[in-house]
């Protein structure tokens, strides 16, 4: 209750005193299944936890910011490809989704016929749960069984050797499943917005003697553009950790040429990296991966004023 | 060419152009299902697949395989889906709960703290889901709580509660004070008018908050792949994930298919029928779909 603001101190503790009740459950809930896991995260980043084969649930050292010093200068170059991946992931994958969902909305935004079974289809893939579809395509892009190699070869070019040969082709398969995974959202949510734009704007301009371009640039641009960042930036901070699709597709392969932040550090503790769980890197490198998502965000609430009804 | 032809000759291309994309974008969009769809009636092995399938004899389409995935698989598909229900259920219910108790002080209480309460909400939300699993899983194994259902349970209603909470706070704004008011004139208390006024009207975003959070342990193996060791405990995502690895080339792919497919029904019926609200939801109410 906004106007309740310019009141004093005491006055709102004795009125809304039973906020405190209500969240109580969940401060609960966030103190010790978010925050302390956090700090328990953070603390094991700088502990020799698994890392040279000396760690064990029972004995581990806290080392300060050795593991820290270590990615900074002798593996450098691998912390340098997580960052690059990383932002390669998001920021190519969110281009995409934009321009793709921005194109197929204002085609799908006209008097067609069968609009409206065009945008059924189209939604399909987001029906299906991302964990399911993604198994099926990385059993798609096989080398030797895919059927996307088999229907290559129909038309006489040869098979591709999708996600072990080189990191293009990889990133290549990557973008695309992606692509698949999120265009019928971003396509609907822009569709969606087009049509809340009051249709005599666009009637003014043809009687004005706009054309189908300029309109689009004039009217339907301005108006999107606050949506347009808004899923813009959530789409970015979503795939930067979005791990399912690079987990089960190539798993950072070729190499590391698309590992990123959050599938080497799962990995690192639970996967096919060795025999013993690296805790302490895995760790290190989620919290890297947490302080860069922090200062993109900062940045986000600082410089634009999209998170304040979010926020309020 | 005379101008009014030229008009009429270049809206004929547009509309072609448009449909010509259209029906790009929708081969795109169903041909992975497509696959999954006819490789599920069949019971080749993987090796064995190639564009052909995607035309088949209609007399050569059995449902054998989902005979066999239904029936014949160990562990059974009644189990794992007694064991996804089990976590997802369980997650949804306590996560709707806080959400609903998050999303009403929120919204309606100006209690001194709120903006940094919301602030600590957003920073804890920031932290990659998947890589919380090493925190916990050294926890609880100190805890014994590995391989245990409660053990599974906490982290995921844990992971619900924050993005729910905002949704329900969103929704809740968009309530005007006016009716909570005229509770409260009537006689109600806060609580009463929680319970008796908000929550009836929140419904909509509730139930989006409960699909939200039963879909994530539904579809999650990351936490289930470490949590869950013994084969009786293992969810519908670990069945799915484990059909597909074991799958060697030779072994009847439509198993996989099939799988998949009887997995994803429910939830791609729930999306169809409520689109709308995911949308708008999903979007945190910035886009009125």
């Amino acid at each position: 209750m906004a106007d309740l603001r310019d009141q004093t101190l005491g006055f709102r503790l004795r009125h809304e005193w039973p906020a405190y009740l209500y969240l109580l459950p969940t401060v609960a809930v966030l103190l010790v299944l978010n925050a302390y896991p956090i700090a328990y995260c953070i603390y094991i980043s700088m502990t020799d936890f698994g890392t040279g084969g000396r760690g064990s649930l029972l004995s581990y050292h806290y080392i300060g910011i050795t593991n820290y010093q270590f990615a900074l200068t002798t593996g450098a170059s691998t912390s340098l490809a997580l960052v690059e991946n990383s932002f390669l992931w998001a920021g190519g994958s969110v281009v995409l989704f934009l321009l793709i969902g921005l194109g197929l909305a204002s085609v799908l935004n006209q008097p067609l016929r069968g609009r409206a079974i065009y945008r059924t289809v189209i939604l399909l893939p987001w029906a299906f749960p991302a964990f399911i579809t993604l198994l099926v395509w990385t059993n798609m892009w096989g080398y030797e069984y895919g059927i996307i190699n088999s229907m290559l070869n129909l038309v006489g070019i040869p098979s591709v050797n999708w996600l072990l040969s080189t990191p293009t082709a990889a990133w290549s398969a990557l973008f695309i499943t992606n692509i698949w995974l999120s265009f019928p959202f971003y396509t609907v949510v822009f569709l969606a917005t087009m049509q809340a734009i009051p249709k005599d704007l666009y009637e003014a301009a043809s009687i004005d003697g706009a054309g189908t371009f300029s309109q689009f640039r004039r009217i339907t641009l301005p108006y999107l553009a606050p949506t347009v960042i808004f899923v813009g930036l959530m789409g970015f901070l979503f795939t930067f950790n979005n791990f399912y699709p690079i987990y089960l597709i190539t798993n950072g392969g070729p190499g590391i040429s698309t590992q990123i932040f959050i599938t080497e550090s799962y990995n690192d503790a639970f996967g096919a990296h060795g025999a013993t769980p690296l805790f302490s890197t895995a760790a290190m490198y989620s919290v890297l991966d947490f302080l860069i998502i922090v200062c993109l965000t900062l940045v986000v609430i600082w410089r634009t004023d999209l998170t304040r009804n979010w926020l309020k | 060419m005379k101008p009014r032809r030229r008009r009429r000759w270049t809206r004929w291309a547009k509309r072609i152009a448009s449909h010509v994309v259209l029906i790009i974008a929708c081969i795109f969009a169903v041909f992975p299902i497509y696959f999954i769809v006819v490789t599920s009636l069949s019971t080749l092995p993987i090796a064995g697949i190639t564009a052909h399938v995607l035309l088949p004899n209609p007399s050569q389409l059995t449902l054998s395989s989902y005979n066999t995935v239904l029936l014949h698989e160990s562990p059974s598909y009644l189990s794992l889906l007694e064991n996804s229900l089990i976590f997802s259920g369980s997650a949804a219910a306590i996560g709707l709960l806080l959400a609903a108790f998050t999303g009403f002080a929120l919204s309606k209480f100006n209690f001194p703290g709120r903006r940094t309460f919301v602030y600590f909400i957003l920073l804890i939300s920031l932290f990659p889901s998947v890589v919380m699993i090493i925190p916990f899983y050294l926890m609880f194994a100190k805890l014994g709580l590995i391989d245990s259902y409660i053990g599974l349970i906490i982290p995921y209603s844990a992971g619900a509660v924050v993005f729910s909470g905002i949704l329900v706070k969103n929704y809740m704004d968009s309530i005007p004070d006016d009716i909570e008011e005229a509770a409260l004139i009537d006689g109600m208390s806060r609580t009463e008018a929680f319970f008796r006024v908000m929550i009836p009207l929140c419904l909509p975003v509730l139930g989006l908050a409960a699909f939200l959070a039963f879909m994530g342990p539904y579809t999650d193996y990351a936490y289930a792949h470490v949590f869950l060791t013994s084969s009786d405990k293992w969810t519908l995502a670990l069945g799915l994930y484990n059909i597909n690895s074991s799958d060697t080339g030779t072994q009847n792919y439509g198993l996989v298919t099939s799988f998949a497919i009887v997995m994803s029904l429910p939830i791609v019926a729930f999306y169809m029928v409520f689109q709308r609200y995911i949308i708008g939801g999903l979007t945190l109410g910035a886009v009125r779909g």
